[in-house]
């Protein structure tokens, strides 16, 4: 029988958090001014693509925190309970995201409008020196792919995520108050009408902002791929922040091995479920052979005659062995699962490697004179860190600022005796 | 004839009670003894000093097996056995030998993990020992039962009846093999 359980000691302020705060604002800020003097070296194209990098790669963990807490509050899940603070605190994010992203529109209001999207230029002259409005594959899809849709939907997709936020941080955070149950309802029907708005917002995004880079390209699975990217960013950042809190004193007594093995299962499953789409939408093109689908793998694997570029090596070693194998393998083990060094590892490995495919997918739309995939590791490189890190410093600074404004534990969460009791 | 001794057998009314006389058996340094009770009891396991199943291990093993067997069947069927093109695609490739090896890895997974929980827990059992006590049936009920075994090294019966006295059981019975 678990012992642990009744005192809960949330009542007890938390540590300050304002000198992690300005650190991370300051970090951000200056991974944002290294970006911006990328523009003067590499030129526009290049420093919008890696400040596409950045911003995608933080949405997906600001998304991927709002599904969970979504889908927690759907399965009326009780473990969960003491993560769902922190994921809340997570989503404050998102204004300051939506403030990121406006470089990239008012990018694509200037000049010829393909400083970021090629699709969006008419003018643009594609492969066989014809232009993207002459090009039957662009007319298809006209209707969805031009500037007025693109905008109105980007602005759609941030307003949607950051009111589905606030419904979900007021109800939680009004609770701690007056513990009322009411609000844990209406949670859950946030969480019944959330999670297709959610399903469906992140797939538009993952195919306007990403995919659409290749706009000829043809996949089903893209938005599927890109969840699966956004929960598992957002558990390797679960468990970052669970460690800290656990290290800071705030987690002690309250986290128990069956906290850490529930949240590891979870990976485990997510390492499989990204796996099983990526390589259906690997296989699948693979199989039909199709030129309109290949280009885009072919473009990540040889140049124009034929030798292999940086990329086939980036998808082999770092997504098919790095995004996958090793991390699955890792959480096999029940004990690694459990020991706070090895989630550590792993947590930063998988963020490490969701880094990379989000690269994967983005950073090959810029080409050389003949078209071939710009390589992996390039000054480009470095403008995309640089890009991670300030978008991220945003990222963890709202994050910190919001840490403060609700207690450490939901402590009128009707679930919380179970979730401080959670056993197998 | 006299029967052969299997064990002693105590009863107890509580889940915190064969909880803790559980801790005290276990501390004594048994190791052939288990637990009777109508439901799981969270934490018994460790209060018997239980350490994990190691049924995983054979669900590793099978997951293994069933990968290689899906792998080498598609390449035994197709490129070697039986020569076949299939779509203009190369006799051999873990590409489209990879779907089947991933069914077969569940598959042989599910096996080894249901056999190997089968085989350890010594099932299936058409009888044990237990099953001549009268009460048993209490222990799907509403009654807790501890086991301790004749065959362990410590066992020595004026001993382990003063030990399971001492930890709260009563009724205790010694159970023919």
């Amino acid at each position: 029988m678990s012992t642990h359980a009744a005192t809960v000691p949330a009542g007890l302020p938390a540590a300050s958090t304002a000198a992690g705060a300005s650190k991370a604002l300051m970090i951000g800020l200056a991974g944002i001014v290294v970006t911006a003097a990328g523009y003067f070296v590499s030129g526009a194209h290049a420093i919008a693509m890696s400040w596409l990098v950045g911003v995608t790669y933080w949405t997906a963990m600001a998304i991927g925190m709002l599904m969970l807490i979504l889908i927690h509050h759907i399965f009326d899940a009780s473990w969960s309970v003491l993560l769902r603070r922190q994921f809340e605190h997570g989503l404050a994010s998102f204004k300051w995201l939506a403030l990121l992203f406006a470089p990239l529109v008012i990018a694509s209001l200037l000049g010829t409008h393909d400083i970021v999207w090629p699709w969006m230029n008419p003018a643009g002259e594609i492969h066989g020196g014809h232009t993207v409005g002459h090009d039957p594959l662009y007319l298809k899809k006209a209707v969805f792919l031009n500037l007025n849709m693109f905008i109105g939907m980007t602005a759609a997709f941030f307003l949607l995520w950051m009111w589905l936020s606030a419904r979900l941080r007021k109800a939680s955070f009004t609770q701690d108050k007056d513990g009322d149950v009411k609000w844990t309802f209406m949670n859950r029907k946030t969480a019944a009408f959330g999670l297709p708005i959610g399903a469906l917002t992140l797939t538009f995004a993952s195919i306007y902002w990403v995919k659409s880079l290749e706009y000829h390209w043809f996949s089903t699975m893209y938005g599927v791929w890109f969840f699966a990217n956004c929960v598992r960013g957002a558990l390797s950042l679960g468990v970052l922040i669970m460690l800290w809190l656990w290290y800071r004193g705030d987690y002690k007594g309250i986290l128990n091995n069956n906290h850490w093995h529930s949240i590891g299962q979870l990976m485990l499953a997510f390492t499989v479920f990204w796996a099983y789409v990526t390589f259906s939408q690997y296989f699948l093109i693979w199989n039909a052979n199709v030129p309109e689908e290949t280009f885009w793998y072919n473009l990540r694997e040889i140049n124009a005659d034929g030798t292999p570029n940086q990329w086939k090596y980036i998808g082999i070693i770092g997504i098919l062995f790095g995004h996958f194998v090793v991390p699955f393998l890792f959480l096999l083990s029940y004990r690694y699962k459990v020991t706070h060094s090895r989630m550590r590892f792993i947590s930063l490995w998988i963020l490490a490697v969701i880094f990379l495919d989000i690269c994967y997918n983005i950073l090959p739309a810029l080409k050389d004179a003949h078209g071939n995939a710009l390589p992996f590791f390039s000054l480009n490189l470095v403008w995309t860190i640089a890009a991670t890190i300030g978008v991220g410093g945003i990222c963890i600074w709202a994050y910190l600022r919001s840490f403060p404004g609700a207690k450490l534990v939901p402590i009128c969460d009707p679930r919380i005796k179970e979730c401080l009791t959670h056993h197998e | 004839m006299s029967a052969q001794s299997y064990g002693l057998i105590a009863t107890f009314e509580t889940p915190a009670a064969i909880y803790h006389a559980a801790e005290q058996v276990r501390d004594a340094g048994y190791k052939h003894w288990d637990c009777i009770s109508p439901f799981p009891i969270h934490g018994l396991d460790k209060a018997m000093g239980l350490k994990r199943s190691i049924v995983p291990r054979f669900s590793l093993a099978g997951g293994i097996t069933g990968f290689c067997t899906g792998m080498s069947l598609i390449w035994w069927t197709g490129a070697y056995d039986y020569k076949l093109i299939v779509g203009g695609k190369p006799f051999f490739s873990p590409m489209f030998a990879f779907p089947v090896s991933y069914e077969l890895t569940i598959l042989f997974t599910a096996f080894a993990t249901i056999g190997g929980m089968l085989f350890l827990n010594g099932l299936p059992k058409h009888y044990h020992p237990v099953l001549k006590y009268e009460h048993i049936k209490r222990g799907m009920d509403d009654t807790f039962f501890l086991v301790i075994e004749s065959r362990d090294p410590r066992f020595n019966l004026a001993n382990t009846k003063g030990l399971l006295e001492k930890a709260g059981g009563r009724d205790i019975k010694e159970l023919e093999a």
